[in-house]
């Protein structure tokens, strides 16, 4: 029983540790290549480096193909032919639907793979299929809340796979499905005696084919349900990677995400209560109050006929005295001022919100 | 039994020789081709906010239209489509035509705009390019030609700034987001928004991108470029693709606030056609739009399906209601062939009748 404690220890300050590298690492991978691939992404597009690369992947796949068309017999035993495709397609093991999902050259997805497999490379006991009982284990000591976190990832990791193969499984039927809607058009030419004369165009009805199996799925309510709970099971480990590198931020005495965010939801809150104030005759009270610091100053400066014109237009006040102070409130302050100036409209002294 | 399969092992292997020989001669001009450049039509900066520009498009002679048109993109990707290349620009061809184009670029969002609200978009960003359109033309109101999700916000300015609008022109446009065939609106629905902005806050372009190439995954990801081989060789037909390729990938961040307004008020409440969309306190009631429409869809748009926008001749309240199905996709719809010769005659016929 002891041991079964000790080493529970151990693996917690394993993972703990192996946590740490691997955020380390990540950053470290993170840096040049994923910023330059975003900066491409960005309107001063670059050579054709980027479309070179998509090309470049998509004609590996079709090569492929060709050459498992020709190892496949294709052609050699016009009567096999059903024997043929199968054994061509049984070959790929579903290559092209993979390359068409794997091989994408998304910054953002592969910004989470990079994620995920640091992850994974930090925890080698987790790659090779970690069975932590994370439901069940009871965290403990100094360090309990930072167990609560890891179990939370732990979990949140393991179900992403479990989402993530979910999503797979269907994107596999589709390939099988897709295979079988190209049986059934080849078996429709036959029926109509037309015939296919190139791979190309044996391509082509494969593409066919396999997307309108695809879309058979995808618009299905299983599909929605699957992908709905992969991207919310990829959001969650997001979302609790964030948790822990913020507290690891606010340890190092640097700013966090969220004290960013925040700032910037303020700054938009401020941006339109000054806004909805200059709709809403704000445009006229500062008018007036411009009016009521022209003739102040003009009454400083020896012009008392044109200042008494001056504060006969603007609104009745409260006391000289307390124009003069909202007037330097404002300079100040002008969001603020409007609102000073707004409780002693109402005779009130609280604030407003 | 009849071989639907006519292939034949030697001309197997001269059909791949011949695949590999235009390959390799091929991808040096894919490698050294240049940047390839849009329309670029000549054009006036009349107005600009945080990352938005307000164009004035300019044509080879004075407009005759009296009623300025502006045109109101999506936030995804950007408004030059409408203006890619010579031969294939709406811009150009309405500004032929007569009309007087006014564009809306909302630019490339940052950190700084993750809570811009769908009210600061339409009420606030729009709202003041409609002005300054209107001060620029002198003129009460314009019209609003919008697109695809600027469509959906022209539909929604409409609605609550009757009175600043003219004629309104919607294309490829969304009302109804949950008809069965909306592949984007299915994958949404059981999304956890809030918890996917809290996350990721702006969404990426690139991972918006990646969603778009899984609608059609092996046509636009792998057939798409093994198609490419075959011109290859031809320089004018490799920079269209080049162009287009860059348009394709030119895209916006989503800012996150506006993102999680737009798929859980739109794609997963299905509000806009129920009337229950409330943006910055207004009430959009598609009912209340009087003024003459012109609904414009693609019959093969795999990302607005046709039923998707023909939904808006059953909501919107004006007696002048008029659609237009074009022969095409959602892209097609801008720059095909077809389009250019059927698509802006018909939107300054349908103008010219009413401005």
């Amino acid at each position: 029983m002891a041991d079964q404690a000790s080493d529970l220890l151990r693996d917690y300050q394993a993972l703990a540790q192996h946590s740490w590298d691997a955020w380390t690492r990540y950053l470290q991978q993170q840096s040049a290549p994923s910023y330059a691939a975003h900066a491409a992404s960005t309107p001063h597009y670059g050579a054709g480096d980027d479309v070179l690369a998509r090309s470049m992947a998509a004609l590996k796949g079709y090569g492929e193909w060709l050459h498992g068309a020709i190892g496949s017999g294709l052609g050699q035993a016009p009567a096999d032919w059903q024997q043929s495709l199968q054994s061509l397609f049984s070959n790929m093991g579903g290559q092209p639907f993979a390359h068409a999902f794997g091989s994408l050259d998304s910054d953002a997805a592969r910004s989470f793979t990079q994620m995920w497999q640091s992850w994974m490379q930090a925890n080698p006991s987790m790659a090779g299929g970690f069975k932590f009982d994370v439901e069940h284990m009871a965290a403990f000591g100094y360090t309990r809340e930072r167990q609560l976190q890891q179990q939370a990832l732990l979990a949140a990791m393991q179900d992403y796979l479990a989402q993530s193969n979910k999503y797979q499984a269907l994107i596999q039927r589709a390939n099988n499905e897709g295979f079988e809607r190209l049986q059934a058009k080849l078996a429709e030419l036959a029926d109509a005696k037309r015939q296919v004369e190139s791979l190309k165009g044996l391509y082509d009805l494969w593409v066919d084919a396999a997307e309108e199996a695809y879309a058979q799925i995808a618009l299905s309510e299983e599909f929605r349900q699957a992908y709905g709970e992969m991207v919310n099971a990829q959001s969650r480990v997001r979302q609790l990677q964030q948790e822990q590198l913020e507290a690891m931020c606010a340890e190092l005495g640097m700013p966090t995400r969220s004290e960013v965010m925040a700032l910037g939801k303020r700054m938009h809150e401020l941006r339109r209560e000054v806004r909805a104030n200059a709709a809403t005759g704000g445009t006229d009270e500062i008018a007036a109050l411009r009016a009521e610091v022209a003739a102040l100053k003009r009454q400083l400066t020896g012009k008392p006929e044109q200042a008494k014109a001056a504060a006969k237009k603007a609104p009745a006040r409260s006391s000289k005295r307390e124009q003069e102070k909202e007037a330097v409130v404002r300079r100040a302050k002008p969001a603020a001022a409007v609102v000073a100036r707004k409780s002693v409209v109402r005779g009130a002294t609280r604030t407003r919100k | 039994m009849y071989s639907p399969l006519r292939l034949d092992p030697a001309a197997l292997m001269g059909e791949i020789a011949a695949f590999q020989r235009k390959l390799s001669a091929g991808m040096g001009n894919l490698k050294h081709q240049r940047e390839p450049e849009y329309a670029n039509t000549p054009r006036e900066l009349v107005y600009r906010e945080d990352k938005l520009s307000l164009w004035h498009m300019k044509g080879q002679g004075k407009p005759t239209a009296k009623t300025p048109t502006l045109i109101v993109y999506a936030l995804v990707n950007t408004v030059w489509m409408t203006d890619l290349q010579d031969d294939r620009s709406l811009v150009r061809n309405l500004l032929e035509q007569g009309e007087d184009i006014y564009l809306l670029d909302w630019g490339y969002p940052d950190g700084t705009d993750r809570w811009l609200t769908l009210d600061d978009y339409i009420n606030g960003y729009l709202d003041r390019c409609v002005d300054a359109v209107r001060k620029h033309a002198g003129v009460d109101a314009i019209n609003t030609l919008g697109i695809c999700q600027g469509g959906t916000f022209s539909l929604c300015y409409a609605a609550t700034h009757p009175e600043k609008v003219k004629n309104l022109i919607t294309m490829v446009t969304p009302v109804d987001f949950q008809t069965p065939d909306n592949m984007l609106s299915n994958w949404s629905r059981a999304i956890d928004v809030d918890q996917f902005v809290d996350t990721m806050g702006n969404i990426p372009a690139e991972l918006l991108n990646w969603v778009y190439l899984t609608l059609k995954p092996v046509r636009l990801n792998q057939q798409k470029y093994v198609s490419l081989v075959d011109i290859l060789d031809n320089p004018k037909e490799l920079q269209n693709f080049l162009r287009m390729e860059r348009w394709i990938f030119d895209s916006p961040d989503q800012a996150g606030e506006a993102f999680r307004e737009f798929i859980k008020e739109f794609y997963q409440q299905n509000k806009l056609i129920k009337g229950d969309v409330v943006i910055g306190g207004k009430p959009v009631d598609l009912g209340m739009i009087t003024q003459p429409v012109l609904n414009i869809f693609a019959e093969q748009d795999h990302l607005v399906p046709p039923d998707a926008s023909r939904a808006l001749g059953r909501h919107v309240g004006t007696t002048d209601y008029t659609q237009l199905a074009f022969k095409g996709g959602h892209i097609g719809i801008y720059v095909s062939g077809r389009a250019q010769r059927e698509v802006p005659p018909a939107i300054h016929q349908w103008l010219s009748t009413r401005n």
